[in-house]
Parts: C-alpha cells; structure tokens; sequence
C-alpha cells in the first residue's frame, strides 16, 4: 500500500463528517440509557422525527404506553416501505435513552424485532448513489 | 459593490468556467432542449456523498483521490460513519438510531475530488475576518452568560446554550432552515432537490424543509437592499448551457459556516450527462471571509421522489426540548419536575 | 369582373381552409403545444379563507386594534350556498367555530392543505415543467408538486397531499388524496378528515385569469360532495414576486410559550 493511500485512511478515519442530531442532546439524558420492550399501538409517520408507540408491561404487570421517537419517514418511503410497514400488534424491542421531562419517552437508538433482527433493515433503496 | 461583484464573477467564472475534467468526457452528450430553447434541467438530484466540505488539513493540497485512494477512504468512512457502531454517552444519543435511518451517501464525488470545496487550494474555509471573528466571539460569550443557571441543554456537541425559549435554539431544531438550501449542500437523510424550469422562471424544491427557490430568469431586478430573506433573494440568468444563479439579500441568520448579512452566493447548473447535473457555487463575503470560497457537487439524478417534510408541523421534539429545560430549572430551585 | 371572380376564388380557398383547421382538433386530442401555460403568479380576490359561506361582517379577537382586526363581510364560494355536514360534524363545527381563534391552524404556521393554500390572502407561484407542474404558496413556504406523468399512491398522509394532475382540454385537473385530518378550510372551523378528496379545476378563462373549482368529498363529514368556484387572478404588475414568509417564528409564542407541555397542538 502506497504511503498517500495509507495516509488517506487514516485521514479518512479522522475527518470523516458526523452527522448528528445535536437537538437529541437537549431531549434525552445520556446518563439513563434504557431498553423496553413492547408492542406496537400506533405509529406516526411524521418529520421531523417519526414516532412509534408501544405498550410495555411493566413487573408489576401494569401496562404503560411509551413513545419512541426514530427517524425520518421519507428516508424510509424512498427504500420502499410505507405506513403499513410496521403493523400494529409488532413486537420489538428498543434499546435507547430516556427523555429528560420525566415522560415515557426514549430515542429508538437501537430498534430489533422479537428474532434480533434490526428494525427495517434489509428494504432496497432505489435512490441508490449513482 | 458593483465592480466588486463583476469582478469576482470573472474570477468565478475563471476557476468555474471551464469544465471539470470528468465533465469532459460526457461533454459530446447535449442537453435536451425545454421548448423555449434552454438546457433541461428538470429533475429530481442527489447530492449525497461522503466526500466531506473540507479537505482534511494532512492532505494539504493533494486535490484528487487515485482510484485506490478513493476506495481505501470510502471502506473507512463508511465503517466509522456506520451508525450500528455502539459507544456510550452524549455521542451516542447523538447519533440517535440505527444506520437504516440515515442516507448521507456510500461514495466519493465523482469529479473524485478529496472535498467539495475547490478553491481556495487547501479545499477549505478562508479564515474568517477579525471583524467577523469579534462578533462571532461576542455572539458565543452572550450565550454563556445566559446559560449561567440551569435549563441550559446541550445543543450542539457540547457547547452549552439556553433551551427555555425556541428563539435561543437553532434554525434546525426550529425547523426554519437546515444547511442544505444555500448553497447546496448535502447532509444526514433526504438528500433531494426537485428542478421544475417554466419560460422566466426556475423553482428548486428543496426537500428539507420544503423550501422552494423561485428563481426569476426574466432579467427582474433583486430585491430593496432593505428587505432580507433567510434564504436569500434569488436571480437567475444563462451563461450558454449554464443557469447562473445570483442571491443576495441575506439575513446573516442563516449560518452558511459563519457568512453574515453581506453574503452573496453566486451557483452554476450545468447540465453534463443524463444523469448528471453538475452543481458549483462561490460564496462571496467580504465582511465575514478573508477570501472568497468555492465549491463543486456532480449531482446525480435519482429515480425516487420528492416527499413532503412537513417539519414544524410535527415538531414534537421542539416541545420537549423546551419541556426539559422547565424540569432542569424546577430540579435546581428545589421544586419537583412536575407535569 | 374579373377581379370579382379573383375575390371569390381567395374566399373559397379560404373558407376551405378554415374548414380543414376548425376540423383538425375533432380528430383528437389537442396537442401539448397548445395547452394552456398556467406558469406565473395568482392570487384570490375573496374572503374564503375568513369563511367559506357568506358572512357578515363581526369583530375581531383582539379589541386593542380594533377595525384594523375586524372578520370582514363577504359573500360565499359554496356552490348552492350551504356545506352539507353530517348532524355529529356539524356539531364539531360549531364547536370550532368558537374555539377559532386558539385552535385554527393557520395561527400556528402549519401548511394550509388543499384548498385552502388557494385561497389564503397571498399570492402563489404556479411553475408549469414538463413532467411536473409546481405551486409554490407564499404562506408559511408551502409547496404541491403535481405529478402529470404517474403519482403512483402515497406512502403516507401529508399536510398538502399527494397530488396527480392531467388535462381535460383546456383545464387543468388535479386529484389530491392523502392530506392529513389536521388542516381547516377557513378561519371559521370549517373542517374535514383524513378521508378528505379533492378534485381541482383550473380553467383559463383569460390570459389573466383562471376559473378555480374545487370538488370536496369526505363522507365522514359531510352528507354529500360540495364544490367550491372563484376567480384566481394573475399578478400583472412588473417584476411581480413571492417573498419570504416563513411564519415560525411568529407562531413559537403561542406553541411554546414558557411551558412546552401545556401548547395545544
């Protein structure tokens, strides 16, 4: 490997951008990570972040409704999927952190299905690069 | 003003003007027509890639990746930037869910360049003005000062601003503008414009946040000098088979890395393959950069559509942000954060 | 003599000739060079978006500014007069009716929807492209692309619809489906639900104006379909353009205030 490639790596691996959702930081403690698990009851297909409420039972058996906030729809209509993709009565499972009001709510910063399998993953993108 | 404008428009053209060398190829191929006779550049464009704004400062003017370079940087990028990567902490609430979520591009430009930024040499941002650097200073010792008690949130990576009222947040959190309308440049998800060319007028849909520029090529005049637009006042002309777009009339608000209200942007589309829209722009600042900066996207053409992003409409985040800030100052005056 | 036989050799010529163009568009469809260019920026002349129906005059919500915030009086855009609602959406009417000045949308900058962003009181620019026809509205920087080539069908509801348009002669026929149950169709609480359909008109009537008319169907609120019709008129004025009005930052007040929690959405 040529001096200027291996440079390029390690540049690469320095100054790539990362996009962050700085508001995130604002919205939910990183000091109480979080995982749930639960039932779909509804879904909103809204920008600028796409919710999905579930039912979580507690120990106590209790059952509360949890928000969880995820991405932007339109990322998911272009590789194919829509408002029927994930259907009421789904069980997944959400690994984030807790919102910093005190509501039942957490970012879905990690979405699995009941097999591990992650949320939506596998769907085509046919807005692939050119 | 005036000659100041011309002659960096020279100067524009001069490093614009010509056609990259990857454009030269498909330079046989001619643009079909509109039928008032101008290129069609009608459309739906992608500017996603992850060729960053900015040459990384090691690679100093090194302005071209070889082929092998360009795959070497893409493997590592697209390992570092895979958001399934799970780390712990502030970065990772940042990084907010999984990869399938995000679509900021897999590849390079394909004008191969190490950033979109191709003047100055060095790929990156001129400083910026002492005078510019003062009021951003300013600007940034304000904010401490009043994130001097709690309700304060963390905003962007850490550096600490108010977050009880949506004016002291961002234009993106306030779902006003993001970074992607002036000039063009790519970010997160969603990644679109939509091109729609009538005689005398061209109208770019701007996906986030559904903003459209309506750019007048009818010879009309810009706006007052007393009227400022967040996304700035639009004007367009043809230079041959180029659409030259003219703005200015900025508020200063709209946070292009630093540019005030004296902004003035001057972008060409230029229409080099069937699905190739070739994007380049200058910023021109006097007052806020010491030089003027220019860049270049080879835009590609996508098969998908333009989805609406109705983001204040759903901007439920805004609420709680606003929400926690309450919590935070009820928790540090001994009140409980009640609903 | 002879220049009279001249005369009526020309004039059988040309009414042949008259004969043959008049006959060619029977033959079909007429040709996309010859339908309308809608291109250019239009603006109602009514107070639809105050009411729909016909109204008189009454005051304002803020007596501080008093005649300058009065609802004006104005006559309806309702064909046959009256919006059919259902009884238990009536009553839902009603009821917005008097919560207006709090709960009508506009006052927090959401898009309009469709029909209302026609008639809201600024101007809109209509982009007429090849495979697709732009409006963009000044208010709140609302935007509809109108697919003519294949809409396929929505992924999902939006606040401005999914809109696939083709032509119908000389009209300009848009079929809007998909809007969401959260846009009002005037400041009077004048409402619909997400099964909300559409079908629009624009018909040339001049170079500077264009006859709108706008069939509304929801059979969850109303006992049968209604048709709204008004003028749209073309801003003639040089160097006539849309400005910026993006209206968040008038609306963050009232949706956020000092408590998050306790904005109405």
């Amino acid at each position: 490997m040529t001096k200027i490639a291996f440079a390029i790596i390690c540049i690469g691996a320095a100054a790539a951008p990362v996009w962050a959702h700085h508001s995130f930081a604002a919205e939910f403690d990183a000091n109480k990570p979080i995982k749930l698990h639960g039932v779909v009851t509804k879904m909103e297909w809204i920008n600028p972040h796409s919710w999905i409420h579930i039912d979580v039972k507690g120990d106590d058996g209790k059952v509360v409704n949890w928000a969880i906030e995820c991405g932007s729809p339109n990322t998911m209509f272009r590789r194919g999927l829509n408002k029927d993709s994930l259907p009421v009565g789904t069980e997944i499972n959400v690994d984030g952190y807790l919102a910093k009001d005190g509501e039942n709510k957490a970012n879905g910063r990690d979405v699995t299905l009941s097999d591990g399998r992650k949320l939506f993953l596998g769907s085509s993108n046919p807005d692939a690069d050119k | 003003m005036t000659y100041r404008w011309f002659s960096i428009t020279l100067a524009g053209a001069a490093i614009l003007g010509a056609l990259p060398a990857f454009a030269q190829t498909e330079k046989a191929w001619t643009a079909p027509r509109t039928p008032d006779g101008h290129p069609d550049l009608q459309g739906i464009w992608t500017n996603k890639t992850i060729t960053p704004l900015e040459r990384p400062k090691d690679l100093g003017t090194k302005a071209f990746f070889t082929p092998e370079e360009a795959k070497a940087y893409t493997q590592t990028t697209l390992e570092r930037n895979n958001k399934d990567n799970r780390g712990g902490g502030v970065r990772d609430v940042l990084n907010a869910y999984n990869a399938f979520w995000w679509d900021s591009g897999t590849k390079v430009l394909r004008n191969m360049r190490t950033s979109i930024i191709t003047d100055p040499p060095d790929g990156r941002i001129p400083p910026l003005t002492p005078h510019r650097q003062a009021q951003l200073q300013e600007q940034a010792e304000a904010v401490k000062v009043r994130c001097q008690r709690p309700g304060c949130a963390i905003t962007n990576g850490g550096q600490p601003g108010p977050a009880d009222k949506a004016e002291d947040l961002d234009l993106m959190t306030r779902c006003i503008s993001f970074g992607t309308v002036v000039p063009m440049l790519p970010s997160a998800y969603n990644n679109d414009y939509q091109i729609v060319q009538a005689p005398g007028v061209v109208a770019i849909d701007t996906e986030m946040v559904h903003e459209v520029r309506r750019i007048p090529t009818d010879g009309s005049p810009h706006l007052p000098s007393n009227v400022r637009e967040w996304i700035g006042d639009p004007r367009g002309h043809w230079d041959g088979d180029t659409l030259v777009v003219d703005s200015t009339n900025f508020t200063g608000q709209t946070r292009v890395r630093g540019a005030d209200e004296n902004l003035h942007l001057i972008e060409r589309f230029t229409r080099v393959g069937p699905d190739t829209l070739l994007y380049q722009f200058t910023v021109d600042d006097p007052t806020a950069f010491t030089k003027p900066w220019s860049g270049e996207i080879p835009m590609g053409k996508t098969d998908g559509l333009l989805y609406e992003y109705a983001c204040h409409e759903g901007n439920i985040g805004m609420k709680d942000i606003i929400a926690a800030a309450q919590a935070d100052e009820k928790k540090a005056a001994g009140q409980p954060a009640g609903k | 003599m002879r220049n009279l036989l001249r005369a009526s050799r020309f004039t059988l010529g040309s009414v042949t000739c008259a004969a043959l163009l008049t006959a060619i568009p029977a033959l079909g469809q007429a040709p996309a060079s010859n339908r309308p260019d809608l291109t250019g920026i239009w603006q109602a002349l009514n107070t639809a978006n105050w009411d729909l129906q016909t109204h008189a005059a009454e005051p304002g919500p803020d007596p501080a500014i008093g005649a300058m915030g009065a609802v004006p009086p104005g006559p309806g855009v309702v064909e046959g007069g009256e919006i059919p609602y259902l009884p238990a959406a009536a009553a839902t009417r009603n009821q917005n009716f008097k919560n207006r000045w709090s709960a009508d949308p506009e006052i927090k900058c959401y898009m309009p929807g469709v029909p209302r962003a026609t008639y809201m009181p600024y101007p809109f620019q209509i982009v007429q492209g090849s495979d697709t026809i732009l409006i963009s509205y000044e208010f709140a920087d609302a935007v509809r692309l109108v697919n003519m080539k294949n809409a396929g069908s929505a992924p999902a509801d939006s606040w401005m619809g999914w809109s696939a348009g083709h032509w119908d002669g000389n009209t300009l026929v848009v079929d809007v489906t998909s809007q969401n149950d959260q846009t009002w169709f005037d400041r009077a609480g004048d409402f619909h639900s997400d099964a909300l359909h559409v079908v629009e008109r624009y018909t040339p009537l001049d170079a500077n104006i264009l006859m709108y008319e706008a069939t509304i169907e929801d059979p969850k609120v109303f006992s049968r379909p209604w048709k709204i019709s008004m003028p749209l008129y073309r801003h003639v004025e040089k160097n006539a353009q849309l400005m910026e009005f993006k209206c968040i930052p008038f609306s963050e007040d009232v949706l956020y205030g000092n408590s998050g929690k306790e904005a109405a959405r």
